[in-house]
């Protein structure tokens, strides 16, 4: 309803939206990332593993889990949308644009959050997401794949808010917004691939509660498509 | 209200409480209620105190003791369903059943008094033939009963968003986020059955949906369910908005269609909102 009203100064940006990922010149000493086996607490200094990135500890570093899920999904969804396979509906292409949409802005906002300045590099200049282990070529390919990518993120949500501190409550607030989001396009997805495959024993217990992954269980299932690089959730707070 | 509500429920502890897993639910309500008697005297009745978690976890009970009514009377209804999805809503009346049993067994265990099962009616009556009806045909028409059923869903999502940071349980606060994903799965599997019936509608709450219409008197339904979904502004510190415009960038061929930004965002519904809503159906 408020097309021409509505953030009128996003819509006049003319720049493009991968600008976010492109990565400065002289940021390389920012790196926000660090690498392991830079811990102070090693009694024999080793050579930093440069394919080793260990998320930090506290809230930021949720909310860096959080922001390489969102990373993750932009990167297939985008895929999709860029070149959709043949046997992809009009209907179901209109929703890739929309999960794309919807990650492009949580990847977006979670980044914002972690450094507002904009300054900090979150990520090493070729650190992506793989989507060669799938088959996105065809329209039962790109749904498995989202699936698999949708259910892990919305199970990885619910244990991810408690971890917040109570000094970021506005943060888990944000997260928490996006949360029930996720397990929207989970069910979105599930029903495109198998209509009424929504909520199924596959992802709910039988406790009427969503089966729940821990950081370590969602960055091992990931790690296949992060690879060369290997990252490491040891200082994260750990699920109760 | 609130007061008198808490007030009761004190009453209605036992003296002697047994050893309850729900301890933490049942010391907020003693904490509250002392915190809440110079407040209630000192202050108009417009500055409501915020929600403890025995309101948080009595509202969700009711919310949930709706939907169980409403799929176990949809599903009892010859005809209404289809019989491709009677086992969509099966699962839909199995999940809310056990969110019902899940809550009353925390009240149960801290000792608070349980609220009566309503005599739930849909059309809006109050179980008063002589009312006007809000709601026709919701269980002999499919799609004005799937947009009841998307609403209380929609509902749903915000209304667990607002009440389970009140849940002051740890377990119950974890088991209330992990129910909270299962109803947005819910809404948007519902909505997904509207969209394969033509209607105009996402699977999430979006400004492209069409408006569902209703009389007035109806309306705190749509209120609550979907009211205020359209907000763009996110609160990165109390006050301080998130500058989406300052950082989401979009070019001419890839543009991020509007309505993206509050879609992204499911919103809370605040708990008087939800309530009026709730009222509707008992």
């Amino acid at each position: 309803m408020s097309d021409h009203t509505f953030l009128p100064a996003w819509r006049e940006q003319s720049l493009g939206r991968r600008v976010f990922l492109r990565v400065s010149a002289a940021s390389a000493a920012s790196v926000a990332l660090i690498a392991a086996g830079c811990s102070g607490t090693t009694t024999t200094p080793t050579a930093a593993d440069p394919y080793q990135l260990a998320l930090p500890a506290g809230d930021s570093g949720l909310l860096y889990y959080a922001y390489l899920m969102a990373l993750a999904q932009v990167t297939l969804y985008q895929k999709v949308v860029d070149a959709p396979p043949t046997d992809l509906t009009t209907t179901e292409r209109a929703v890739f644009a929309d999960l794309r949409d919807h990650e492009v802005v949580h990847q977006k906002t979670i980044a914002y959050l972690i450094d507002p300045t904009g300054a900090t590099q979150l990520a090493p200049t070729d650190f992506a997401f793989s989507l060669s282990k799938f088959t996105l070529t065809t329209r039962a390919g790109v749904l498995a794949a989202s699936q698999q990518i949708a259910d892990l993120v919305a199970a990885a949500y619910p244990v991810l808010l408690p971890l917040f501190t109570s000094s970021s409550a506005p943060q888990r607030t944000i997260l928490l917004k996006m949360s029930s989001v996720q397990a929207r396009q989970a069910a979105a997805v599930r029903d495109m691939l198998t209509p009424g495959s929504f909520a199924n024993s596959d992802v709910v217990g039988s406790n009427g509660q969503l089966l729940t992954k821990t950081p370590t269980e969602v960055i091992t299932a990931l790690a296949p498509y992060f690879a060369p690089y290997v990252i490491s959730v040891a200082s994260l707070a750990v699920p109760v | 209200m609130k007061l008198i509500s808490i007030l009761d429920q004190l009453a209605a502890t036992p003296a002697i409480a047994a050893p309850a897993p729900r301890r933490a639910l049942l010391a907020q309500l003693g904490r509250a209620a002392v915190a809440a008697l110079p407040l209630g005297v000192a202050l108009p009745a417009a500055a409501a105190p915020a929600d403890t978690s025995f309101d948080a976890v009595t509202q969700l009970l009711q919310l949930e003791r709706t939907q169980v009514a409403l799929y176990t009377q949809a599903l009892a209804a010859a005809g209404l369903i289809p019989v491709a999805q009677t086992a969509d809503f099966q699962r839909l009346l199995a999940h809310q059943t056990q969110h019902a049993a899940l809550l009353l067994k925390a009240l149960q265990d801290a000792g608070a008094l349980v609220p009566a099962l309503p005599q739930f009616d849909f059309s809006g009556k109050h179980n008063v033939a002589a009312n006007p009806e809000l709601f026709p045909n919701v269980l002999t028409n499919y799609d004005a009963f799937l947009a009841v059923a998307q609403q209380l869903e929609d509902l749903s999502v915000r209304l667990y968003q607002t009440q389970t940071v009140n849940i002051n349980d740890p377990q119950l606060f974890r088991a209330a986020l992990r129910i909270h994903a299962v109803e947005a799965q819910h809404s948007a599997h519902i909505r997904g059955l509207r969209k394969g019936r033509g209607a105009v509608v996402q699977n999430w709450p979006s400004e492209e949906d069409a408006a569902i219409v209703r009389p007035t008197a109806a309306q705190a339904l749509t209120a609550a369910a979907t009211g205020g979904e359209e907000n763009g502004v996110q609160y990165v510190t109390p006050g301080v908005p998130v500058p989406f415009a300052s950082f989401l960038l979009i070019s001419s061929n890839t543009a991020i269609h509007d309505p993206a930004l509050a879609e992204s965002f499911d919103e809370p519904v605040s708990s008087a909102v939800a309530q009026t809503a709730l009222n509707l159906f008992v």
